[in-house]
């Protein structure tokens, strides 16, 4: 027979953790919006920067650049592994962290060697107890993703890319779908595929001719760059977004096992009750039977 | 009522600025340039720098900070795509000037270490840069 006061006692610590669990999920409700709204507002100038890399790029035929350019011989890649700072939120740094380690090893499988550039505590814990060292690690900015944390990051990746001492980027991270879905992705950063610089409008309109300062060569060196930066930003902050989405889907779930959590604890307390209050009756008709009986 | 061009500044995290103005004038690399309406299509590289617009025919002014971008024109249309921009009126000064402290202080540190040493030191120095311009934006408050 469980104590009565036993099963009180888990009640009431359920409870306390279940309002913390629907604390934390309104606060990640908040979260998603803000974010959300921070990924529009960014949306502006993505659009511009394709734009006028298109138009760049139609001018530069058969560009050649530093960023664009495959090396023959894969030696070296960087990953950049985009996690949260703070747990509770599900599988969202398992899933990336799970995919990280098949890519460096599916690259050492090929004799590639991978250095990791690790942004936010999760990432960074987790390697450290591997006993991997990233080259790289970036904390306190997975909330509030910054464009000079995206340039910083990119900017290490840029330089030894032209310098020749990496062959590949690629960075992982948690692709907002929406409010419900994150999707972990691997994407490539480096070097920039030729695709993205194709514009999908048809051949036949007609162009504006174009003037270039100083040329456009020249303007195209500018631009890849900051591009890569963009693509950096673009996934910070839709790492953001989906941590709190995630967070609030583990967050919901873990509030409704509490609350099923409690009705079934309940239930135990209240036979518990009844049994006692059974038991001590049965005593009671049983004593004044036996005084009767004297 | 002059011929206008809708002038918009953005940055990666917002959009600074739009408006319909009568002149656009930027720091590009090789100098400043002047963007009236009718310009030819150009998309140019920006250096840190002041950028102005001139509307109402030519009697209002307004200043930007600005940390380097690119600017494309396109049938009336000039978009300033930078890394940072920042109003006259919206310059934080006090912080600006406390980072530009900061950055001189980390220069001052690397002058005196050997060449290979001097890591981010290009950053640093944009650093200094964008919190110079923007003081002397600041400046430009009427």
């Amino acid at each position: 027979m469980p104590n009565l006061r036993d099963i009180k006692q888990r009640i009431v610590s359920v409870q306390s953790t279940s309002q913390i669990t629907r604390t934390m999920e309104m606060v990640a409700t908040a979260k998603i919006k803000k974010a959300q709204e921070r990924i529009e507002s960014a949306r502006p100038y993505a659009f511009a920067m394709m734009e006028v890399l298109q138009n760049v790029a139609r001018y530069v035929q058969g560009a050649s650049h530093p960023l664009l350019e495959e090396h023959p011989e894969r030696q070296r890649i960087v990953v950049v592994t985009i996690t949260s700072d703070r747990g509770l939120c599900g599988a969202f740094n398992s899933n990336i962290l799970r995919i990280t380690e098949d890519l460096v090893r599916d690259e050492a499988a090929e004799g590639v060697s991978a250095d990791i550039i690790a942004v936010g505590k999760k990432a960074i814990g987790y390697l450290r107890y591997r006993g991997i060292e990233p080259v790289a690690t970036y904390r306190d900015i997975s909330d509030k993703p910054t464009f000079a944390d995206a340039r910083s990051i990119a900017a290490s990746i840029i330089g030894r890319y032209g310098a020749g001492e990496i062959d590949a980027a690629y960075i992982v991270f948690n692709r907002f779908k929406n409010v419900a879905e994150q999707k972990a992705e691997t994407y490539q950063l480096l070097p920039i595929e030729r695709r993205v610089m194709e514009s999908d409008e048809d051949e036949n309109g007609l162009r504006a001719e174009y003037l270039f300062e100083p040329t456009a060569a020249e303007v195209l060196e500018h631009l890849l760059p900051t591009y890569v930066e963009t693509l950096v930003y673009r996934a910070l902050m839709e790492s953001a977004a989906s941590e709190h989405g995630a967070r609030r889907t583990a967050m919901k779930s873990a509030s409704d096992n509490a609350s099923e959590m409690i009705t079934t604890l309940t239930r135990s307390y209240n036979r518990a009750r009844q049994a006692a209050i059974t038991t001590e009756i049965a005593e009671i008709v049983g004593g004044a039977a036996a005084l009767e009986e004297a | 009522m002059a011929r206008t061009l809708l002038c918009e500044i953005v940055t990666p995290e917002r959009i600074v600025y739009t408006n319909e103005v009568e002149m656009v004038i930027a720091p590009t690399l090789d100098g400043e340039i002047g963007v009236l309406p009718l310009h030819a299509p150009l998309v140019t590289v920006l250096r840190a720098g002041e950028l102005r617009v001139r509307y109402n025919d030519n009697k209002d002014v307004e200043w930007f900070a600005i940390s380097g971008g690119y600017l494309q024109v396109h049938e009336d249309k000039v978009i300033v795509l930078a890394d940072a921009a920042e109003h006259s009126s919206r310059v934080d000064v006090e912080r600006a000037r406390r980072a530009k402290e900061f950055a001189e202080q980390r220069m001052a540190e690397m002058k005196d270490k050997p060449l290979a040493e001097r890591e981010g030191i290009d950053e640093c120095e944009a650093d200094l840069k964008w919190c110079e311009i923007q003081l002397q934006v600041a400046e430009r408050r009427s």
